[in-house]
């Protein structure tokens, strides 16, 4: 006989223990916000119900932890986060598997990723170190308690939006809402269980990292893009204007026609290793930020 | 010994995994404003009459599978009592699958009742 909702949602956690952590945010979000709308009314239109008879009928209405579960991991098989390929079938060609980087849309999505990071990045750095500075200096205020739980806040809608950024460009699966926050406590009790939470934590973590992350990704593909557009630019520019590849003085060199294909071919070469190096990091980047954002 | 209630749970379940995607579909299309979960479920009680069909539990992973495929869309609100809730609203895709999947559920019953009635 399960005696509170509290206790649905750990029974609903065991049993989907292996299931996708996100999934699992998503059906304790779910159950959560069902269970207690279902409790409301149910205890309007049956006011002499006692809160375990209540609790009861809801729970055979909703379904078992266990019949839960098995409905969200029947459909977790089915659904493919919005980016989420096959991976390329092993009996491709290595030139095949080389080139189709340019097909798959992951390593396109990392692309942008990693140019927008650095936005971002700024955005996340300032707000955390802001926001830190701020909560710290006015804890020797009354309501410094608020803003302290403001900024908390704040950060778990800035981890929320990243989710949707990674899962958007990089193709992971992250929470699709926030955990439920509970109303009739206290600030302070509020400021409490914050800060005893390890991802507010990690999430500061992340966010404060993102902006060295930011730079490099961001130099790292306008670098990489650049020489190859560059290398792949010069052979042709030099056929329409007069520019030299290289001038000394007044000594003006160019290019020799025969070496327009190699310029091509190492220009090409460099921008398809770079999208492979984006689609590496981006999936690595996806896996680090599940770790730090996705509550368990 | 045929262990009649599992099979008859099994075989429900079997049906339920397509029908639920255009019932919620079709209720929210239906709907003029976006709806959450709780109410979703009080109206599909409401049409089921006595009998359940499927869990209400069951409904929302259905829900996030539309809304990952592009057919709804949703926004999560605080409530005045309780956790913030999620509505839903149906999506201009949505209302194109919508007809297509109502002519093939057309199509089905009519050659399911077919077949039962033989004929």
């Amino acid at each position: 006989m399960i005696k509170s909702v509290e206790e649905y949602l750990d029974l609903l956690k065991v049993e989907l223990k292996e299931s996708d952590s996100a999934t699992v945010q998503d059906a304790l979000a779910d159950a959560e916000e069902h269970l207690r709308a279902a409790m409301v009314s149910l205890r309007e239109k049956q006011p002499q119900a006692s809160e375990q008879e209540a609790l009861t009928l809801v729970i055979e209405q909703y379904g078992s932890p266990e019949e839960t579960a098995s409905a969200y991991k029947e459909v977790e098989r089915r659904t493919v986060p919005s980016l989420a390929r096959t991976a390329p079938a092993r009996q491709d060609s290595a030139l095949k598997r080389f080139l189709g980087v340019y097909d798959d849309p992951k390593a396109w999505g990392a692309l942008l990723y990693m140019l927008i990071s650095l936005v971002t990045g700024i955005v996340y750095f300032t707000w955390v170190v802001t926001g830190l500075s701020l909560s710290i200096s006015f804890a020797i205020f009354i309501f410094g308690l608020l803003f302290a739980v403001f900024f908390a806040v704040s950060l778990r809608g800035l981890a929320l939006l990243e989710g949707r950024i990674v899962e958007g460009l990089l193709g992971v699966r992250m929470p699709r809402r926030p955990l439920f926050i509970q109303k009739d406590v206290t600030w302070f009790e509020r400021l409490k269980s914050n800060l005893v939470d390890k991802h507010l934590w990690l999430s500061l973590v992340y966010f404060f990292l993102q902006m060295p992350l930011g730079v490099i990704y961001f130099s790292l593909v306008v670098t990489l893009f650049t020489l190859s557009l560059g290398l792949m630019a010069a052979p042709l520019v030099q056929t329409i204007t007069d520019f030299p590849m290289l001038s000394i003085g007044v000594m003006k060199y160019h290019l020799p026609v025969w070496s327009t294909p190699i310029f091509l071919f190492v220009g090409f070469m460099i921008w398809t290793v770079a999208m492979h190096l984006s689609r590496a990091i981006g999936q690595w980047h996806g896996r680090y930020a599940k770790a730090f954002l996705v509550t368990e | 010994m045929v262990d009649s209630p599992g099979l008859t749970k099994k075989f429900q379940k079997e049906l339920n995994a397509g029908i639920a995607s255009l019932v919620l579909l079709s209720v929210l299309d239906q709907s003029r404003e976006p709806m959450y979960g709780y109410q979703i479920a009080r109206l599909l009680e409401e049409y089921s009459g006595d009998a359940s069909f499927m869990k209400q539990g069951a409904l929302y992973p259905v829900l996030h599978s539309l809304e990952s495929s592009g057919l709804l869309e949703s926004k999560v609100e605080p409530s005045v009592s309780g956790p913030p809730r999620r509505y839903y609203e149906i999506t201009a895709e949505g209302r194109e699958m919508l007809v297509t999947w109502q002519g093939v559920w057309t199509q089905m019953k009519s050659f399911v009742d077919r077949a039962i009635k033989g004929g």
